[in-house]
C-alpha cells in the first residue's frame, strides 16, 4: 500500500470508528484531529482512536507524549504506521 | 439470547456461583470464565457439570499483570470478551481507630483498585468491539456506611464513582458501566451470629435476607441487551432498607 492508499484508509478508519458527520474525502492530510479549526475530536476519541489504530496496523501508542505526536493529522498517523517496527507489524 | 463471553472475578463466592449459574440459565451456551484467587472448590464443582461453556482461570484482582494474562488467555480463545462482572471483594472490619494500616490498605486495593484494574485490563478490547458490559458489585455500605467498616465502605463509595465516571467516558463507544449494590445477602461471607441475624432483620422492611439468585438476576438483567440504556447506574437490592 502506497503513502496515499495509506492516508485514504486512515480517513475511513476515523469517520467509521469515530462517527464522524464528515465523510473521509472531506477530511484533509494535514487538518489538526484536535482543537478548533479541525476535526474537533476529544479524549474519548483518542482513546478509541489508539485502539483502533493498534487493531488495524499494530501501531502500539504507549504514552501520552508519543500519543500527542501522532494523533496530529493524517500525516503524522500515516508516517508513525510507516515507521511503526517491524515485529509489530 | 446470543452467546457472550463472561468474566466473573471472585467467582468462588456465593454470589459469583449464583451469578455464574444465572447466566448459564440464560443461555447455556454462554462462555462463562469464573475468576479464582484463594479458593477454588466451589468454581471447580460448576466447571465441572459445564465443561464445554465453563472454566475457571487464575485472577488476582489486585495485580495488573495477573489481570492482563486472564484477559489474553480469554481472547486467545474467544477473541472477544462481552461482559466482566467485577465481584472480587472481602471485608475486616474494625473501628478507624483500631484499624492497622495493613487492614484499610488490603481492602481498598481488594475491592477498589482490583475494579480499577479490572476495567483498565479490559477496555481496549471492548473500545475495539465498540461493546462492552460491565457489571461492578458495590454494597449498601457504600451508601449507609456502618460503624467498623471505614475501610469497605469507602472502598465501595469509591466502586460507585469510578462506575458513574468510566460510564461517562466510554458511553458513546457502546460500552455501559453500572455498579450493584447488595444489602444483607444470605451467603457465607455475611458471618453473623443469631442475635446479629434478629437485629439485622428488623432493618429490613421485606424482614428477610436477600438471596444470591435474586443479586445474580440484577446483574444479568444489566448485562443483557435490553439494559443497553442504563450506565452509570447504582442499583441497591436490599429489601428497602434504603
Amino acid at each position: 500500500m502506497n503513502n496515499s492508499e495509506l492516508k485514504q484508509q486512515i480517513k475511513h478508519l476515523l469517520v467509521e470508528n469515530l462517527m464522524l458527520q464528515t465523510t473521509a474525502e472531506e477530511i484533509a492530510d494535514d487538518i489538526p484531529m484536535f482543537g478548533p479549526g479541525g476535526l474537533g475530536l476529544d479524549s474519548v476519541d483518542a482513546l478509541q482512536l489508539v485502539v483502533a489504530l493498534d487493531k488495524h496496523y499494530g501501531l502500539k501508542i504507549s504514552d501520552a507524549e508519543a500519543a500527542k505526536g501522532i494523533l496530529q493529522n493524517v500525516n503524522t498517523i500515516a508516517a508513525a504506521i510507516e515507521q511503526r517496527p517491524q515485529a509489530a507489524r | 439470547m446470543n452467546p457472550r463471553v463472561i468474566l466473573i472475578t471472585g467467582a468462588n463466592g456465593g454470589l459469583g456461583q449464583a451469578m455464574a449459574r444465572s447466566f448459564l440459565q440464560e443461555s447455556p451456551e454462554n462462555q462463562l470464565w469464573l475468576g479464582i484467587h484463594a479458593r477454588s472448590d466451589q468454581a471447580e464443582n460448576l466447571a465441572r457439570q459445564s465443561p464445554d461453556y465453563c472454566r475457571m482461570i487464575a485472577l488476582d484482582v489486585t495485580r495488573p499483570d495477573s489481570w492482563k494474562a486472564a484477559v489474553a488467555e480469554i481472547l486467545a480463545r474467544h477473541k472477544r470478551l462481552d461482559v466482566l462482572v467485577n465481584n472480587a471483594g472481602d471485608h475486616q472490619d474494625a473501628l478507624l481507630a483500631n484499624m492497622s494500616l495493613d487492614s484499610w490498605q488490603k481492602i481498598l486495593a481488594l475491592n477498589l483498585d482490583g475494579v480499577f484494574h479490572g476495567c483498565q485490563a479490559v477496555l481496549p478490547t471492548m473500545i475495539g468491539q465498540r461493546h462492552g458490559r460491565i457489571i461492578n458489585i458495590a454494597s449498601l455500605s457504600a451508601l449507609l456506611a456502618p460503624a467498623g467498616q471505614t475501610n469497605y465502605a469507602a472502598a465501595k463509595a469509591g466502586v460507585l464513582a469510578l462506575t458513574q465516571s468510566l460510564a461517562k467516558e466510554v458511553a458513546r463507544i457502546g460500552i455501559t458501566v453500572n455498579a450493584v449494590c447488595p444489602g444483607y445477602v444470605d451467603t457465607a461471607a455475611l458471618e453473623m451470629n443469631e442475635i446479629e441475624r434478629k437485629r439485622a432483620m428488623e432493618r429490613i422492611p421485606m424482614r428477610r435476607f436477600g438471596q444470591p439468585c435474586e443479586v445474580a438476576a440484577a446483574v444479568r438483567f444489566l448485562a443483557c441487551g435490553e439494559a443497553s440504556y442504563i450506565t452509570g447506574s447504582t442499583l441497591k437490592i436490599d429489601g428497602g432498607i434504603l
